[in-house]
């Protein structure tokens, strides 16, 4: 049993200590916009925020995560309307898609951290995710949209 | 995204009553007679009570709620084509696209088959627009017409002096219109259906849709976590189910002690299959925790066991370059014995590749609940194949494809690792699900992923050049040693190919060039692992291999690169006009420091496109740096100008990730790769600048999806060649390759 407050709403989930975060977002909760992509931490498409940093879910037991707050990209703003997801639509970032919420949490702590990120910011920050697609160029370009409309 | 349909081959328009107009007299009119003559207003209202739909054929519906909805029959797995497919359409109907609903077609119906892969519902090789514009252009203009001359009808004036405008057909003389909805109340519907010729169609470069950047219908939900993938399904009542596989292909479970696994809190079966151990259990975590409890013996019989990838590459070569072994004609022209024996000088080179792993983000998953005492299944699975995804479950069912309900998802990836007719991660799930009576999902791990992948072959490639004594190259041999991966991926489909492998094969038909006598050819080897089309099929490959080729051959004879593609492309003005537009881009004249140009001219099935990469190498560790890469595409008339710039950018990056250090090895039958971590694929920080351009020419649209890749394998091992001297003739160009390419 853990209990931690995801997208704002507490929750008691009745699972094993030693369970991803992840698959207790996906499987439990059902909240399937966070991707299992590697399960070790190499791909980024499971990352969601923890107390508001942006963390692999895949890696972080729910033990880990008692108490704390959780915010998924079901959660990232009212009406899914963050300057981000705006931005992702605006540029056509995504191709297959797969990948985005993950790319989206990690732009937002970027962009909750650094409000004018430099290109080369922007590219040391995002560069824990995979997008087999090759969006790269349009995320580099729907963050700096987003940082202009922040 | 997907809507469940009905058969839809089977309908008959019903034959509805109709309204005409005749001065203020409103006549209602049924299929026995006149019903009765009222006002425009009581007969509105009494249509009003009774929607209605037309079929005007089986690629469109149109509502009298205004509603048009049409057919796709592809799959969406970033390419766009849910968008640009119903736009085509869209565009010749010339409907409001903001009243365009988009259905997935997910039974097996040939009337909506792609007629490039034997009428089967197939999203691969970048057919889809190119098999689906001319019919879905016609479907629009065939509603069209039929909506104009009904307006006609009941305005009573000519055809021709009507237009339409988005969802109405205009009267421009009186100003009368009339929405299409509201015709769908006063149709009648022609028995036959209007014919359309070419005049019915707009012309290139009229329409209002096509050629612009209308937004792609996936973005939203692909941006707010709401597109729902395969691995999202969620059935009521279902089960999780984890596979333990065989460690190499062929090999079955001898012995299973599940006495761990089955301790586990929520583990509840294990079921041995064919080729591995499922645990089954209430949560995910609980079936991968039982798996790894899991203490199996396997068989030892595999023929696969031998398998080593060096080994079995430097075979493959040596049957490449023994000319006694004659192989499987691709393309033909001329007489490349006499031509070859005739020839003054003959330049002959091997190429190796090495195989490659899709690497799609969303690892294979499917949902599955059998039901019938196993003779029907109900599948939540991403596939680029509808129809083989049914026709493959209900094979292995021994049931009849009407049994199987497919709900397609959007796809997390799939650059063809989902087009194989037994699509194993089904299997799983179908076998699991019939055992236990349960709907359940079946998730392979990443590493499941990488060890059970289905890779792109390996190949080695013989090519051979014949010079006249006038130095015109006269003659061309390409031979290809690779397996027989279409016969692996769709056994009937091999069966009626005539010996032609096109996964193993396209791209050495090197079409573009003007070579009077030309043979490539298919020396079949044995298959070392699992095979499957990869993106761009086997361009990435044998575009590597006859690209690098013509610059070993311009370079022999002293000719700048671009010049010796520009004479062998001197009958082919699309050739020479992507060569010159990448060469403006590149400023292929200009002389650099520190850093140096390679070019490939690669099409793609129908599509023409030219690429350079400029890189610099360095000396001491053999790295390769690439600072550039321009692409120019000419996939003709462009309907999708943002989107093709997308994907020929995005292909450009994976076909740079593969040909600097994507690698699967095999030993002992064994995939050495695990995940991303020992299988790298190009993370943002390592792209270079990338230029693209998408020429809109004035020929049929084709393919997108690929054409950037074709050329990166040859264009890169050119550059390096052109930094260093050194020619790498191995695919991916390792550092340990280009030193001992420089140091020979």
């Amino acid at each position: 049993m853990a209990s931690f407050t995801i997208n704002g709403q507490l929750v008691d989930v009745d699972a094993d200590p030693r369970t991803p975060l992840l698959w207790v977002i996906r499987e439990h909760l059902k909240l399937t916009g966070t991707k299992f992509g590697c399960g070790v931490g190499q791909c980024g498409a499971c990352t969601v925020h923890v107390d508001g940093e942006a963390t692999f879910s895949c890696l972080m037991t729910i033990a880990a995560v008692e108490g704390r707050e959780i915010t998924t990209i079901e959660g990232l703003a009212p009406d899914s309307d963050h300057p981000l997801q705006r931005a992702w639509i605006e540029e056509e970032v995504p191709q297959c898609g797969y990948c985005q919420s993950g790319q989206l949490m990690r732009a937002a702590d970027l962009l909750a951290r650094n409000s004018n990120p430099t290109r080369e910011e922007i590219v040391a920050h995002m560069s824990t995710n995979i997008c087999r697609c090759g969006t790269y160029n349009r995320i580099i370009r729907a963050v700096q949209r987003a940082t202009r409309d922040v | 995204m997907s809507k469940q349909l009905e058969n839809r081959g089977s309908f008959a328009p019903d034959r509805r009553e109709f309204l005409k107009g005749i001065g203020g007299l409103t006549l209602v009119i049924g299929s026995t007679g006149l019903i009765s003559a009222c006002s425009r207003d009581q007969a509105e209202q009494m249509l009003a009570a009774q929607p209605r739909e037309i079929e005007p054929n089986i690629w469109v519906t149109i509502s009298s709620d205004d509603t048009v909805t049409i057919q796709f029959p592809a799959t969406e797995m970033g390419q766009g084509s849910s968008t640009t497919l119903p736009l085509i359409l869209a565009d010749e109907l010339d409907a409001d696209w903001n009243n365009v609903v988009v259905e997935t077609v997910s039974v097996h119906d040939e009337a909506y088959g792609n007629p490039f892969f034997q009428n089967m519902l197939y999203t691969a090789g970048s057919l889809t627009v190119q098999a689906y514009f001319e019919p879905l252009r016609r479907a629009g203009a065939q509603a069209r017409k039929l909506l104009m001359q009904s307006a006609a009808d009941v305005w009573d004036v000519s055809v021709g002096d009507l237009v339409t405008e988005p969802s109405a057909v205009v009267h421009p003389a009186s100003g009368q219109r009339l929405r299409y909805g509201e015709l769908v109340g006063l149709i009648e519907m022609p028995a036959p259906l209007p014919e359309v010729d070419d005049t019915d169609l707009k012309p290139y470069g009229t329409h209002r849709y096509l050629g612009t950047d209308m937004p792609r219908r996936d973005m939203p939900a692909k941006s707010n976590g709401t597109a729902e993938f395969g691995i999202d399904a969620q059935v009521p009542g279902m089960v999780y189910a984890s596979v333990l596989r065989a460690p190499v292909e062929g090999e079955a479970p001898m012995e299973i002690n599940d006495s761990a696994a089955r301790a586990i809190d929520g583990v509840t079966d294990v079921v041995p299959l064919p080729w591995g151990v499922a645990v089954v259990a209430e949560t995910y975590e609980a079936s991968k925790w039982g798996k790894e409890a899991l203490d199996v013996t396997w068989s030892q019989t595999s023929e696969f066991r031998n398998a080593e990838l060096e080994a079995d590459i430097e075979d493959y070569a040596t049957r490449a370059e023994d000319l006694s072994q004659s192989g499987n004609t691709w393309r033909s022209a001329g007489d490349v014995e006499a031509a070859m024996e005739g020839a003054a000088e003959i330049v002959e080179a091997t190429y190796r590749t090495d195989p490659a792993y899709h690497a799609q983000m969303e690892p294979m998953n499917a949902t599955v609940n059998v039901t019938e005492n196993g003779k029907a299944a109900e599948i939540w699975v991403s596939t680029q194949t509808q129809s083989l995804s049914i026709l493959g479950a209900a094979e292995f069912l021994e049931t009849t494809p009407d049994k199987i309900t497919l709900h397609p998802m959007y796809i997390g990836g799939g650059y063809g690792r989902r087009t194989l007719r037994r699509q194993k991660y089904v299997e799983d799930a179908l076998l699991v699900s019939k055992a236990i009576g349960k709907p359940v999902k079946v998730i392979w791990t990443r590493e499941d992923d990488v060890k059970d992948g289905t890779f792109r072959n390996a190949s080695a490639q013989c090519l051979r050049a014949g010079f006249d004594e006038d130095g015109q190259l006269v003659a061309w041999h390409h031979r290809v040693a690779a397996p027989r991966v279409l016969e692996y991926m769709n056994p009937p489909r091999w069966e009626a190919a005539n010996g032609r492998d096109v996964i193993a094969m396209l791209g050495s038909e090197s079409s573009r060039y003007d070579i009077p006598n030309f043979l490539a050819e298919h020396v079949i080897t044995n298959r070392r692992s699992r095979v499957c089309a990869w993106r761009g099929v086997a361009t990435s490959y044998t575009k590597f291999a006859a690209e690098s080729f013509v610059d070993e051959l311009a370079h022999a004879r002293g000719v700048d690169p671009l010049e010796f593609r520009m004479e062998l492309c001197r009958n082919n003005p699309r050739g020479r006009a992507v060569l010159e537009a990448v060469a403006e881009m590149a400023d292929w004249a200009r002389p650099r420091e520190n850093t140096a140009l390679g070019l490939a001219l690669a099409g793609y099935s129908s599509t023409f496109a030219a690429g350079i990469a400029e890189v610099s190498v360095d000396a001491a560790s053999g790295v390769v740096s690439v600072h550039n890469y321009w692409l120019a595409a000419d996939a003709g008339y462009l309907l999708a100008p943002s989107n093709s710039e997308a994907q020929l950018e995005g292909n450009v990056i994976f076909g740079i990730s593969n040909a600097l250090r994507e690698r699967i090895e095999i030993r002992g039958g064994q995939v050495v790769q695990s995940n991303f971590y020992d299988y790298p694929v190009l993370r943002m920080n390592e792209i270079p600048n990338i230029e693209v351009r998408a020429i809109s020419t004035d020929y049929p649209p084709t393919g997108m999806g690929e054409i950037g890749l074709a050329s990166t394998g040859a264009a890169l091992a050119n550059a390096v060649f052109a930094a260093t001297g050194a020619r790498v003739r191995h695919l991916p160009l390792t550092p340990a390759r280009i030193q001992a390419a420089m140091q020979a």
